[in-house]
């Protein structure tokens, strides 16, 4: 029970910071389907910082560790801007951009990872090692029967996370420049018409997508492999999609939606493990979150309601 | 009173062009501080153009803009609010999930601290919103959502959007074309109580009345040109409309008395349910003669629109019969009533009515285009759709800029209800169905249709009409049909009714 929260914790929470960041960027009317991406790209600079660091800075592992974060976060939000650019500035399919910015994430860290890695180790291997994360348990509340699981080996990243999930939501609900994203992701020329720059709200919204895109890779790249390679790309991005929509594009059921996908996920690995099947069926019971999706699917997808300029090019001369 | 005659507002030889035609030519007016100043014109004469350049939205190729004494270029609306200057468009621009409040601070939110945090005071913002309902007194709750508002309370948001930001020269753009007779009437009555308040008020209108009852000055423009300038207190309706026009007109519609023929369409204790599942229309009954204008007058939302989308196939019948030329079509669908000679001239022109995004030409081929010549096997026939749109054009008197080839969204409102109306009268059937024909249209449009109504009646087609504006089914109607609370509560021959007649059966008095 303890690994299943655990496990279904540290997988969740990097999800619910991806899914905030495809919250801004859709209410504010653009469509991200980069989220894949830009957690892929994102790890991918993050990595690099690592290794550059341990190769010729040498500096203490934690503050290593905290600051490949940093680094993620800038690396996912400079490749957001490319999606940002292509849709809001040259008026692209919003869907095209965002498939395309996933292929060439995937494509482009693998092939510099390569570069860099012949560079400096000599040896062209398409991974980041990075240093194991550490976890930590709180003393007295890790003993609590069930809950204490919550208090268990947590990740550092998933008080980052927790944080920094706080500050969106109120910069997202509270600030003005939170009621200009969503404004602009319903009715733009309202926006326009109030005096705002509906190019600048929304570039804006999707690099913070990228920004946190790139802090919830990074966490994946902790707590899954300890390094940084093609690997990472594995829905992960396009769950946080699904997470977003089941919550109906708001912060707090986004974050309910992120913790059932993660509980699947642990408790279905779990079940395999006490069950002592073999791999084959592993990867079947593996994918019992993506079942899971296309399920609540069904009941959610009627009551949901889209922003309803999503997708739409803003066109200034349109009345 | 030296002040109020200051001229607030001079707008010197403003000129502007668009592609293909001069929108304002030469254009000299100036407004005083503190009147009600109407802008009076036909659809697509240059009142919203030359009002879109005062408030920043385009700029005009030649001539001046003076306020307060002072020249100005304004080259954003966002430059037009620093001046002091607000709008209601004609389409409202509001965020459909947000509060009446959110609404109006959205750019010029107030703020409070939390220590090093500043966040979005909603609060302050309802309370000022509040403050301004009660000295305007407009009646509006802050917290409630756009999209739960009926047009006129959008409308009122619009309105306290530039009283928030301290406007003092409001621009109302056709602020009337969606309103029932008694939203007007109250929309009137605030505009007048800002003026009283020291607000110089521009009213872009088409109707009449209004400018009767609260303009003090008005300016008609015709094809990008100003006419005149005048007194309204001194000047008759008639004249108004001749200036505007450009001609004389003749409001009376001439039509002899009508020649009934067999019944065409029998209407039996027909119900239906509206969207909301709710039945809409009751156990009607009623029956239109060839030769015979059938109206069916009420108040908006006592049940014509799912009476008339029920008799066309659009909705289907809960109880009762629908029989077509002797027929049962009660079950029949859309296409089968169409091609039984069943014409439908739907209220909603552009979700119903015309593919906005298709040609012209495809539009007006759309009941006809699975039959030859317009397919061979599964092959459409451009040439065939282009050849029929140019017969119709220059039939119906269609104004296009691109002939077949326009598309259907740059055509204006007049000229795509002509289009509609020339596809389904041209399918030569017994019966057509008019629902709200005119409705946002201009006087010289819509004599035009009231016209067509009738000879539909005199070449001996059944024609239903349904409409909620009383001046209209009396002048179209041989048999008024009152629909009140989705029954049908009068029927009678037109000249036994008088119009306060007709009217207390609409509100119900009578029954």
């Amino acid at each position: 029970m303890n690994t299943i929260i655990i496990d279904g914790l540290s997988y969740a929470l990097p999800l619910l910071i991806i899914g905030i960041g495809g919250i801004f960027s859709e209410r504010s009317g653009v469509t991200n389907l980069a989220l894949e991406g830009l957690l892929g790209f994102g790890a991918f600079t993050g990595g690099l910082f690592v290794t550059l660091v341990n190769r010729f800075l040498g500096l203490d592992d934690m503050l290593t560790f905290y600051l490949s974060f940093v680094a993620a976060a800038l690396g996912g939000a400079a490749f957001s801007l490319l999606h940002a650019l292509l849709c809001i500035k040259f008026r692209a399919n919003q869907v095209i951009s965002g498939v395309v910015i996933n292929i060439a994430a995937m494509a482009l860290t693998g092939f510099l990872a390569m570069l860099v890695n012949q560079a400096i180790a000599g040896s062209a291997s398409n991974k980041f090692l990075l240093t194991t994360a550490p976890r930590y348990s709180v003393p007295a509340l890790k003993d609590i029967p069930i809950l204490g699981g919550f208090f268990t080996n947590i990740y550092p990243f998933e008080l980052i996370i927790i944080a920094l999930a706080a500050i969106f939501w109120f910069i997202l609900y509270r600030s003005r420049f939170g009621l200009h994203v969503m404004a602009c992701g319903d009715n733009p020329q309202a926006v326009d018409a109030a005096g705002i720059n509906v190019a600048r709200v929304r570039m804006v919204a999707v690099s913070i997508s990228g920004l946190l895109s790139g802090v919830g890779g990074m966490c994946f790249a902790y707590s899954i492999s300890a390094n940084v390679s093609p690997a990472i790309y594995v829905g992960a991005g396009y769950l946080a999609i699904a997470a977003m929509i089941f919550g109906n594009w708001k912060i707090v059921p986004t974050l309910a939606a992120c913790l059932i996908f993660g509980f699947a996920r642990s408790a279905a690995y779990q079940l395999v493990l006490y069950l002592k099947i073999g791999s084959m069926v592993t990867d079947l019971a593996m994918t019992i979150p993506y079942i899971l999706v296309l399920v609540l699917l069904i009941f959610f997808s009627k009551r949901n309601r889209a922003p309803r300029a999503l997708g739409q090019i803003y066109d200034k001369g349109q009345r | 009173m030296p002040d109020t005659a200051d001229n607030i507002i001079e707008l010197r030889n403003i000129t502007k062009r668009f592609p293909g035609i001069v929108a304002n030519d030469d254009v000299s007016l100036s407004v005083r501080k503190g009147e009600i100043f109407a802008l009076l014109g036909e659809n697509g004469a240059g009142k919203s153009t030359l009002m879109s350049m005062l408030f920043g939205m385009y700029e005009p190729d030649a001539g001046e803009i003076w306020l307060r004494g002072q020249q100005v270029r304004i080259a954003s609306p966002a430059e037009a609010v620093a001046l002091d200057i607000g709008m209601v468009h004609q389409h409202f621009k509001l965020v459909s999930n947000y509060t009446v409040t959110e609404n109006i601070i959205l750019g010029v939110e107030p703020t409070r601290r939390l220590g090093p945090v500043r966040y979005v005071d909603r609060k302050g913002g309802a309370e000022r919103v509040r403050q301004l309902c009660e000295r305007y007194d407009l009646e509006l709750d802050p917290e409630a959502l756009i999209e739960d508002l009926g047009v006129s309370s959008q409308q009122r948001v619009e309105i306290l959007k530039m009283l928030y930001r301290e406007a003092e020269i409001l621009i109302f753009d056709e602020p009337t074309a969606m309103l029932t007779p008694q939203e007007t009437h109250s929309l009137l009555e605030t505009i007048r109580r800002l003026r009283d308040d020291g607000k110089t008020i521009i009213l872009i209108t088409h109707k009449l009345e209004e400018i009767k009852q609260v303009a003090e000055r008005c300016a008609v423009l015709n094809r990008g040109r100003l006419i005149d300038v005048f007194e309204v207190a001194s000047t008759s309706t008639a004249l108004m409309a001749e200036k505007m026009v450009g001609h004389q007109i003749d409001f009376a519609i001439a039509k002899d008395a009508p020649q009934f023929g067999e019944v065409v369409l029998d209407v039996q204790g027909l119900c239906v349910r509206g969207a909301n599942k709710v039945e809409m229309v009751r156990n009607v009954s009623f029956c239109v003669h060839a030769g015979e204008v059938f109206a069916v007058a009420g108040v908006a939302g006592n049940g014509q629109i799912e009476l008339a989308d029920a008799i066309a196939g659009m909705l289907p019948a809960s109880g009762g019969e629908i029989r077509f030329k002797g027929q049962d079509a009660t079950r029949a669908n859309v296409r089968q009533r169409s091609v039984d000679g069943m014409a439908y001239i739907p209220e909603d022109r552009h979700g119903v009515g015309l593919v906005l995004d298709f040609q012209l030409s495809e539009n007006l081929g759309a009941k006809r285009y699975f039959r030859p010549p317009f397919a061979r096997g599964p092959l459409l026939q451009r040439d065939e759709f282009r050849r029929y749109a140019n017969e119709l054009i220059e039939r119906f008197d269609i104004r296009v800029s691109a002939g077949p080839g326009t598309p259907t969204r740059s055509m204006s409102g007049g000229n795509q209800q002509k289009a509609i109306i020339a596809r389904e009268i041209d399918l030569g059937g017994r019966l057509v169905v008019f629902v709200q024909p005119t409705r946002g249209l201009d006087i010289g449009a819509t004599l035009a249709i009231r016209n067509r109504i009738i000879a539909e009646r005199d070449a001996g087609k059944a024609v239903l009409l349904v409409s909620i504006e009383l001046d209209e089914v009396l002048a179209c109607a041989d048999t008024i049909g009152v629909l009140y609370n989705g029954q049908m509560t009068k029927i009678a021959p037109a000249a036994s009714l008088s119009r306060n007649e007709v009217g207390e059966y609409m509100m119900g008095v009578k029954r």
